[in-house]
């Protein structure tokens, strides 16, 4: 129990960080369960996962309005109020990137049931899913410890994401001429881009650890103007 | 300008706008300055500087001393024999405690504003008037009057009650009535010392409304309970806060950080200013 004063509105703070930061493990479940679905075309687990999303969702719906009541009730500052600003942007990052796992799952369906035209391309998305879960898991711990080195680390890791996508670019433009083909390769570039996209929402998380502690947001790389 | 000696009162320079991200002239520079009531400190070391024009917050915990230092702006402190104010006081440049300079004429052009309205028991008008005929004003005091009224947004519901007795207004009408008699001297500084505690916030909103208003002709410095009063209406925010000896039986109000208010609530540099203002510690 937090010292002090106003302690019943430092436990709500607690629980509403804590709440917003369990977002998290929800979509890294989420991606976890994209990847088997993709992996093994299983068009069912890919229906959980579209279901579910309305979990994540509710979670979002819920830890945002708490968050507005604790601006209208609270008046929150300094730190407090840094905190509240951030968590409110986590919250968004952690609700798009429950939507990219929608994206993915829906196309696999379109992806058919034959065995895939590229496995090497499956194989790079795959890669890509590994890659992204534990940049999920750290940009939850960085916050949690308020670990600005942490953040700044998923830069790094984001840009291996970017690697494998670009590669799945490469493999997809050599595909060969029949449109089956191209249709399947164009469905599985969706796949990775939506998963590189879950990846840089870990970052913005990343971002939004450093103008807690500091004060001061800044991007820790933009694409238009790359590090 | 202080001095008995000089006979023409230069009142208040007239006010020049200046774009906000221009550093504001200073009306007040303190250096050092060490308040004390019967040899116990108050406040020790306090040194900061207080711009024209602008709102100048005081926040802190009771008894860090923010009132001691708002009446040391303007010798109220000399009203009580115990207390004694060491260090360095500008008020434009000129010692403020200088051996030639006159209370009286200082509190003329440092008005203050009390936490609980102080209406003379006479009519609205004769409390604007009051000031001004204390200084031998005799020709156009209704003009003086109606101004002083019109900037403290008294005038709509005052006019056609002026002879009744300022007691027959409500209190945020009152408290007004007193910005109105500390205007109509025209001063060059308002020092408010918790002017909103005994208002309901409709009446408050339209005191802080005033403060934004009125610091286009005045420098105000405020001390304030409400926290979000400091953040809504002032530019800087000073944060006092007690300081115990090592015995741990004498305590004085410290200077603890001074800064543009946004950042002070937003983003304050020191952990004590932080833990106050976000409600850590009463």
């Amino acid at each position: 129990m937090p010292d002090g004063v106003r302690v019943h509105y430092r436990e709500e703070l607690e629980r509403l960080e804590e709440s917003a930061l369990g977002g998290l493990d929800m979509v890294s479940i989420a991606l976890g369960r994209t990847m088997e679905a993709v992996e093994h075309q299983d068009v069912e687990l890919a229906q959980v996962v579209i279901a579910d999303d309305d979990r994540i969702d509710g979670r979002y719906l819920e830890v945002h309005q708490s968050l507005i009541t604790l601006l209208a009730t609270q008046s929150p500052v300094a730190t407090d109020l840094r905190l509240i600003s951030a968590l409110l942007h986590v919250l968004k990052s952690i609700e798009r990137m429950g939507d990219q796992c929608v994206n993915v799952c829906k196309v696999i369906p379109l992806s058919g049931s034959e065995a895939p035209v590229d496995p090497e391309m499956v194989k790079l998305i795959l890669t890509m899913g590994e890659f992204t879960r534990p940049l999920i898991s750290q940009s939850k711990r960085a916050f949690e410890e308020r670990d600005v080195e942490m953040a700044r680390d998923l830069v790094r890791r984001d840009d291996a994401v970017d690697e494998l996508n670009r590669e799945c670019f490469r493999l997809a433009l050599q595909i060969g001429d029949e449109v089956d083909q191209r249709e399947w390769a164009m469905t599985m570039l969706l796949a990775a881009r939506a998963i590189e996209r879950v990846a840089d929402n870990a970052v913005d998380i990343g971002e939004q650890v450093a103008f807690v502690v500091t004060g001061l947001f800044r991007e820790f790389e933009d694409a238009s103007h790359p590090s | 300008m202080l001095t008995e000696q000089m006979p023409k009162i230069e009142v208040r320079p007239e006010f020049q706008s200046s774009p906000a991200s221009e550093a504001k002239e200073k009306v007040f520079e303190l250096k050092g300055i060490d308040v004390s009531y019967s040899g116990v400190p108050a406040v020790k070391g306090i040194s900061m500087e207080i711009g024209r024009n602008e709102v100048t917050a005081m926040i802190g915990p009771s008894g860090c001393g923010k009132s001691t230092l708002l009446r040391c702006l303007n010798r109220m402190n000399d009203l009580i024999p115990t207390a004694e104010v060491e260090g360095e006081l500008l008020y434009r440049g000129e010692d403020l405690y200088g051996p030639n300079v006159d209370p009286v004429q200082v509190r003329k052009l440092i008005g203050m504003v009390f936490q609980k309205p102080n209406p003379f028991p006479k009519s609205i008008y004769d409390n604007v008037a009051f000031g001004p005929r204390i200084l031998g004003r005799k020709d156009g005091l209704d003009e003086t009057v109606e101004k002083a009224l019109r900037g403290a947004a008294l005038w709509e519901e005052a006019k056609d009650r002026l002879g009744d007795n300022a007691f027959g207004l409500s209190g945020g009408q009152q408290q007004r009535l007193c910005i109105a008699r500390c205007i109509a001297v025209e001063p060059d500084v308002i020092l408010m010392d918790e002017p909103c505690s005994a208002l309901d916030p409709i009446s408050t909103g339209k005191i802080e409304d005033l403060m934004i208003e009125l610091k286009e002709q005045f420098s105000i410095v405020i001390v304030t309970h409400n926290m979000q009063q400091a953040a809504r209406v002032s530019d800087r925010t000073a944060f006092l806060m007690t300081e115990l000896d090592a015995t741990e039986n004498t305590r004085w109000g410290r200077l603890v950080e001074y800064d543009v208010t946004e950042q002070v609530f937003t983003n304050p540099s020191d952990k004590r200013t932080e833990d106050y203002v976000s409600g850590k510690v009463g």
